[in-house]
């Protein structure tokens, strides 16, 4: 059962330095999925003002799933409600979802969201657009973003755009995209012109605990199944060893009688 | 008549807390009913920081503390330790309720109860949460194969019995196989969780410290509930089936602490233990209170031996694994965004009413059915008993 994590096929590459916090991406995203604008699959991260003044400083960055390339969510689900698809996006059928929030809490990149004042609830989540990609159009998201601060296109490109970018302008980019190793690699990456911790992005290591756990998992079939033989061997050994006690015993009973009674005679 | 004067007599007779249970439980049992109607978000502070809480955290604890059904299971039936047969039926049962308590805590948990079949129908192997709900759900039901002997001895099945007892070793040893899958998985479920996990308690181990610590806290609760149950009921084991259990205890207890601190060291955290302030105090309170202390009791012939002090020790342990289940699921979780996740009383009082459920229940097991082969009397009133089948003490 290995598992090799293939590369995705679309990405994102999103440069924090050109977000203005328009929050046009939240709108399209509520648009696009017909949701309330407190459950959309994008929100803006922030590194809150900083500096003095008259040097205040401002930087945030639209934020969504990050769209692993071997995601904990889709290694939690329970049920197979979480996939990633042959295109690498990472996508939920809400109509097998169960509402165990596994994903929710597996998620290094704090993403799933649920909605809590439903009655009969459903994870929140993006799924890349897919109907809109499958149409030959960009996710809402890209689509709408008014500085190119979010861009869309094939992994490859979007990748060796973000080393171009930092590359050219080392003076202006940390020399750090992330998405590239995080969790093992993401089709979501960004550049920054601050520290990404700043900006409130989780640190998060560069191999997926999805993969621990499938190494875990995976083995437990096995183990079962030695216990299983394990168990009825210790149980048939220890019944056999206390039949043979037994049957010395009456036999050097037997013995003994025999042996008196000769004795007698 | 004589029947309603039979159950008048009954329910008089009846100790007064079962009174004070059932109410408990009929209240949690409707804040439950109305969080189904209403959803999570009126009903309990979970968020997105934090989508479990306290009822995680309960189900985990309260698996561990069942852990005492698959212990003896194996003990009696697989390693044939047959002078600790008598201690297995009040164990199977406590058990069983265990189990029961803890799905019924999960449907409410369930954000889509309404489909919970669908763990069944697209299942997904890689999943921890999904080998607990399969083990589990198999296993409540080999617990209850093994408890019915109990219910039908004095029923018209009770032709059942010897086809129930030719079955009975491969159904404990499938039983036991499925326990130590579950216990362990419920650790396996916080592997994926590292990020989130602190350090002290994040582990590739954790399915082997969920494992082993559930071998000791079941074995506690079959010892403290053996205890309460005598002063209650005046029904209970006898001293020496119990002192022959809590051997186990320390054995089990030091094999835990190695592996545990062997883990810290192996993984170059031993200076964690120090200084990780409130984090440290967690730890070491689990290791002292749940571990070392039990250790230097059950080591003494004479605590094994003394019923109270039997207790005393065994809820030491169960303490102790309780807290590692709260730190584990709750307590080391790191929050992202500075939240803090408190429960909501109504979580706390679905929690109160299905706990309190379960004590119903037991109580009433205890009562009518022949959980206690062997039993110990303790001084019964001199009273004649009007009805021959009310054989409790209890007033």
């Amino acid at each position: 059962m290995t598992h090799q994590p293939t590369n995705p096929r679309y990405g994102f590459l999103i440069d924090a330095s050109y977000c203005i916090d328009c929050r046009s991406c939240m709108v399209a995203c509520s648009v696009e999925n017909n949701v309330p604008m407190d459950s959309t699959r994008i929100w803006i991260k922030e590194t809150g003002i900083t500096g003095t003044y008259p040097d205040l400083k401002r930087f945030t960055a639209p934020f969504h799933c990050m769209h692993c390339k071997d995601p904990s969510c889709v290694s939690a689900c329970t049920v197979s409600a979480l996939t990633r698809n042959d295109d690498g996006i990472v996508s939920y059928n809400q109509d097998i979802c169960i509402g165990c929030r596994y994903c929710v809490y597996a998620c290094p990149f704090g993403v799933p969201n649920y909605q809590w004042d439903e009655p009969l609830p459903l994870v929140i989540k993006c799924d890349m657009c897919f109907a809109r990609l499958g149409e030959g159009q960009q996710p809402a998201c890209a689509a709408t973003c008014p500085t190119g601060a979010i861009q869309f296109g094939r992994y490859e490109d979007m990748l060796a755009e973000a080393h171009r970018k930092i590359n050219e302008r080392p003076d202006k980019y940390v020399q750090h995209i992330y998405g590239e190793e995080e969790n093992g690699g993401t089709a979501t990456l960004y550049i920054s012109p601050v520290p990404f911790e700043e900006l409130g992005f989780p640190i998060a290591g560069t191999t997926s605990p999805a993969y621990s756990n499938r190494l875990v998992t995976e083995g437990t079939p096995m183990v079962a199944g030695a216990m299983l033989v394990g168990l009825t061997g210790v149980y048939l050994t220890i019944k056999h060893l206390r039949e043979e006690a037994e049957r010395d015993r009456v036999e050097a009973a037997k013995e003994k009688a025999a042996q008196s009674a000769g004795e007698e005679q | 008549m004589t029947m309603l004067r039979k159950i008048r007599h009954e329910l008089n007779t009846m100790p007064k807390f079962v009174y004070i249970t059932a109410a408990l439980t009929v209240f949690g049992l409707s804040i439950a009913l109305y969080r189904m109607f209403v959803g999570l978000g009126a009903t309990t502070n979970l968020s997105k920081e934090f989508p479990w809480g306290i009822w995680i955290s309960f189900d985990l604890a309260t698996v561990a503390l069942s852990g005492g059904a698959f212990t003896l299971a194996a003990l009696v039936y697989v390693f044939q330790f047959e002078d600790l047969h008598p201690a297995t039926r009040p164990t199977v049962l406590a058990g069983l309720l265990g189990y029961s308590s803890v799905m019924v805590i999960l449907l409410f948990d369930l954000g889509r109860w309404d489909r919970f079949y669908n763990v069944f129908l697209h299942p997904n192997v890689s999943s921890a949460l999904l080998e607990v709900s399969w083990c589990i759900t198999a296993y409540t039901l080999i617990l209850v194969y093994e408890l019915s002997p109990v219910l039908l001895q004095n029923s018209r099945l009770k032709w059942l019995l010897p086809i129930i007892k030719k079955y009975t070793v491969p159904i404990v040893i499938a039983g036991v196989t499925l326990s130590t899958m579950h216990q362990s998985s419920l650790g396996t479920m916080f592997i994926i969780m590292s990020p989130r996990l602190h350090p002290l308690w994040s582990s590739m181990l954790l399915p082997v410290f969920f494992l082993i610590s559930s071998f000791a806290s079941g074995i506690s609760l079959v010892v403290a509930g053996s205890s309460v149950s005598h002063w209650l009921f005046g029904r209970s084991l006898k001293i020496k089936t119990m002192a022959k259990l809590s051997w186990f205890i320390p054995w089990i207890l030091a094999f835990y602490l190695v592996i545990k601190f062997g883990e810290l060291v192996i993984a170059g955290e031993w200076d964690l233990l120090f200084s990780s302030g409130n984090y440290s105090l967690l730890f070491w309170a689990e290791i002292i209170f749940g571990v070392l202390i039990p250790i230097g009791m059950f080591a003494f012939r004479q605590v094994r031996f003394s019923r109270t002090a039997s207790l005393i020790g065994a809820l030491f342990i169960m303490g102790g694994t309780v807290l590692n289940r709260f730190d584990v699921t709750w307590f080391s979780i790191a929050s992202v965004n500075g939240e803090v996740y408190t429960p909501h009383w109504m979580e706390i009082a679905i929690l109160v009413g299905v706990a309190a459920g379960v004590v119903t229940v037991y109580s009433l097991i205890a009562r009518y059915f022949p959980v206690y082969e062997e039993t110990e009397p303790h001084q019964l009133p001199v009273e004649v008993r009007p009805f021959e089948n009310s054989h409790a003490a209890g007033d």
